[in-house]
């Protein structure tokens, strides 16, 4: 009776994830508007973006004041910092107007190209956390969320990218994006050098900046939603 | 010559100036300090410092100011937008994302004051003007008026451009209230709130704040009047009647259920005496006789000491005092009792023992050998009766009951005593020693008469301090065997008496009759349903000749094997130490005396030494028996 009892919950087991496989695999991918594919619309891609965005700048702001309360750096090298961003040579809109002013294709690609920059430094950041047994676990934890952001963030991105092309917002003007190492290029290993509080200080910025940025785009090319 | 005119001009107007100023001191200005920087828009931005002294002189301040990534130093254009001691960065002059460093310098005749920069990303620095042309309508839903709430964001920050995102915050309060409820709002720039008074007058706040800035100030107040719904109210009380009702009922409900114990508890059940065999209603009318014949049981001896819980007599010992002896001797105390006890055929059956039935006496203290040390406190309690009770009994004793043939009895029924005994009982027993007036009808030749401590006895505390003697009905005449007979004194309390200080001296027992030495008073009765006997002495001297004597034992009880229990010469002699009059010296033998007829019972002797309230007797008796237990049937 036992064993009857096993066999039949074992049997409904495998029902119930055959049944969740195949929906799985029956969901279509959606290629090019595909017929009865669920499609996110654009303003939806921009929404999840925005908010991936709005968190990744919240860890990095997260993860800055912790370090502030480590190492106090003094007011002198506040403003030596500045000058030590790997991503300065990167020109981005410091103002309302400088940003409205830019394309859009402009724009993503600045998007994109602090989103490029930032993806192994962050690595290494997190490695080097790992390593040092000075600071906590969580602190670890959360650079490698923040290094795991930039990555996804990067892609989500390129799929908004993707998504303007074939609605024709945005031309093909973009160029090179997909390649990743053409934005790199301009990006040296200046990180390298960056001390870590430096290296959080910066990135808390430029997070901010990408944030803002996808803002602006957001409500210049589907206004509609919140706006 | 005009030079020297205008060099001792300027020597007067500097002497004047000197004067002028005289007393004052001059220095350099104090340290101002940079207060705050805050932009409403993310797009221009405005700092504020506190002036220090300025030193007696006319100071004027300067802001400079750096940017990052140049060195070139940029001085404040507009001191004058933000108010006093301000600077305003207009859009030209303001960057997002760029890191100004900005000092503040104060100068003045005498010198200058340099404050402390800092350093600040206008990024981090926004705080917007709170939201504009918020309004409040009073929407329906089905009969339930609500709130509605909207407003503009303020009209600086440029939201639609996605420049700034602004977070807003409402709160809401009643007009007359003190505390404002704070809702959460998000984004969004509408609101709904639920939950409102009847005809009250609500108000209500907004405020917003960036992304990563500081909360702006709270709107104006907007007033609304929430208008007047019924079903509100009466839903509430049709609410609360029904909630109300449930747990009446289930109240009820358990309330009955537990009715019974309930009523256990609050109201315990007062345990009366009860006599096995005995007509209340044959007493009550009088024939005494009669009633007392039911009690008759046919082989008395044996059947006394049964266990049956209907039995349940209580018995008091009655000790009298020295003094109260002398004291009743004056009075006709006795005789009152007399004519009480005797007129009262109230059967007291409702918890006071057998106070007022003089056919039952009981004797509950002393049966129960572990009660027995239990009883020094009832002893003080009884204290107060017994010296009442011990009057009468010596009233008995004094008074001729001595007369021919009349023997002092105390029509009673003679059970077992129960195994508690309460100061109730006690009480009750005491009234009834009070009233053991003895009948004339039960007066057999053997009877059990009080003994009493003859005066100047040793105020020792026996165990007969409050006993009394009483007949075991006179339907029990064969009770005559010696040592075992009549003087069935159950003597309730005797161990109460024993350790208090109850004066009732050791029941020297007098005996009235010639027969004395024949006589055994029942000390009490065990829980085993024994009788504590021991032999009644004529008088206290003989009493106390009979102390030392060897023929006579203590006669501690009756067990229900019908085994008299007398007390062992240890036991005794403890009880003598008590008393620094009377010394036992001589009880040296455990004396077993097994009383009638249940000679199946091998009689097991126990030393009483552990207990000598035990075996507490009057100094009448000779000797210590032991006090044997019987084992039960």
């Amino acid at each position: 009776m036992m064993l009857a009892a096993c066999s039949v919950w074992l049997l409904l087991v495998c029902l119930v994830l055959y049944s969740r496989l195949k929906v799985a695999a029956s969901a279509p991918t959606c290629t090019n508007g595909q017929a009865g594919c669920h499609v996110l619309s654009l303003a939806n891609l921009f929404d999840r973006v925005i908010q991936h965005s709005a968190r990744m700048h919240g860890i990095s702001n997260d993860l800055h004041s912790e370090f502030e309360l480590y190492f106090l750096p003094s007011k002198n090298q506040i403003g030596r910092v500045s000058r030590n961003c790997h991503t300065s040579t990167i020109l981005t809109p410091n103002g309302k107007e400088n940003a409205q002013r830019m394309a859009r294709e402009e724009l993503t690609e600045v998007i994109l190209k602090l989103l490029v920059a930032w993806g192994d430094p962050l690595w290494h950041f997190h490695q080097s956390l790992a390593h040092n047994h000075e600071f906590s676990n969580f602190s670890s934890n959360k650079s490698l969320e923040m290094s795991d952001m930039v990555h996804e963030l990067r892609k989500g991105v390129q799929k908004v990218i993707e998504k303007m092309k074939m609605l024709g917002i945005m031309g093909n003007s973009l160029g090179g994006l997909g390649s990743s190492e053409s934005l790199l290029a301009p990006v040296s290993a200046e990180w390298r050098l960056m001390k870590d509080y430096d290296l959080l200080y910066c990135f808390r910025r430029d997070s901010s900046k990408i944030q803002n940025y996808l803002k602006i785009l957001k409500c210049r090319i589907v206004p509609e939603h919140g706006c | 010559m005009m030079k020297n005119d205008g060099g001792v001009r300027l020597f007067w107007l500097l002497l004047l100036f000197l004067l002028y100023t005289r007393g004052k001191s001059y220095s350099v200005p104090g340290k101002p300090t940079l207060t705050r920087c805050r932009s409403p828009e993310k797009e221009t931005f405005t700092c504020w410092w506190e002036p220090g002294s300025d030193g007696g002189l006319p100071t004027t301040y300067k802001l400079f100011y750096r940017k990052e990534g140049s060195e070139k130093e940029y001085q404040c254009t507009d001191y004058h937008t933000g108010g006093k001691n301000s600077c305003f960065f207009n859009k030209n002059d303001t960057s997002i994302w760029v890191n100004y460093n900005i000092t503040v310098v104060a100068t003045n005749a005498l010198g200058q004051a340099l404050s402390d920069p800092l350093n600040i990303d206008v990024y981090y620095i926004v705080e917007p003007n709170p939201p504009e042309n918020l309004k409040v309508t009073i929407q329906n839903d089905k009969g339930w008026p609500f709130l509605r709430a909207s407003w503009d964001p303020p009209t600086k920050a440029d939201t639609r451009s996605g420049w700034i995102t602004l977070i807003y915050e409402l709160r809401i309060k009643l007009e007359e209230e003190d505390e404002w409820e704070i809702h959460h709002v998000g984004q969004q720039k509408v609101f709904n709130i639920f939950g409102l008074q009847s005809e009250g007058t609500y108000v209500i706040q907004i405020r917003c704040k960036p992304d990563h800035g500081f909360w702006s100030e709270w709107s104006e107040d907007v007033q609304v009047v929430v208008p007047n719904y019924f079903p509100n109210k009466r839903s509430t009380w049709v609410l609360v009647m029904v909630f109300s009702g449930m747990v009446f009922l289930i109240l009820s409900w358990l309330l009955h259920i537990n009715s019974r114990n309930l009523k256990h508890c609050i109201l315990p059940p007062v345990p009366g005496p009860k006599i096995k065999g005995f007509d209340q209603k044959l007493h009550k009318s009088g024939k005494s006789v009669d009633a007392f014949k039911s009690l008759d049981v046919p082989d008395f001896p044996h059947h006394t000491f049964s266990k049956s819980e209907d039995l349940l007599v209580e018995y008091i010992e009655v000790y009298v005092p020295e003094e109260q002896e002398l004291m009743l001797e004056k009075s006709n105390n006795l005789h009152n009792g007399c004519l009480k006890s005797e007129n009262s055929v109230s059967d007291c059956d409702s918890g006071r023992g057998s106070c007022d039935s003089h056919t039952l006496l009981l004797d509950k203290s002393g049966q129960q050998t572990d009660t027995q040390e239990s009883q020094t406190d009832e002893q003080r309690h009884g204290e107060a009766l017994q010296g009442e009770n011990l009057a009468y009994t010596h009233q008995d004793m004094v008074s001729p009951d001595m007369s021919a043939g009349r023997v002092k009895t105390w029509p009673s029924v003679f059970s077992p005593l129960p195994q508690n005994r309460s100061t109730e009982d006690q009480t009750s027993s005491l009234e009834i020693a009070k009233q053991h007036c003895l009948s004339d009808s039960l007066l057999p030749s053997d009877f059990l008469t009080p003994y009493h401590s003859p005066p100047g006895h040793c105020t020792r505390e026996h165990l007969g301090s409050n006993y009394w003697e009483f007949d075991f009905g006179n339907k029990r005449p064969h009770l005559t065997q010696p040592q075992t007979e009549v003087c069935h004194q159950i003597q309730a309390h005797s161990e109460i008496n024993i350790n208090t200080g109850v004066k009732a001296e050791p029941a020297a027992q007098k005996f009235p009759t010639p027969r004395s030495n024949e006589y055994v008073e029942v000390q009490r009765i065990n829980e085993e349903d024994s009788v504590v006997l021991r032999p009644v002495a004529s008088n206290y001297d003989k009493l106390f000749e009979m102390q030392q004597g060897e023929d006579y034992s203590r006669v501690k009880g009756v067990d229900s094997d019908s085994v008299l229990l007398l007390l062992q010469k240890e036991a005794m002699e403890e009880e003598m130490n008590m008393c620094s009059c009377e010394q036992l010296t001589d009880t040296t033998d455990a004396h077993y005396t097994t009383f009638a007829t249940s000679p199946e019972k091998p009689t097991a002797c126990t030393h009483p030494t552990p207990q000598p309230l035990e075996e507490r007797v009057v100094n009448g008796y000779v000797d210590t028996a032991t006090m044997f237990t019987m084992p039960p049937y």
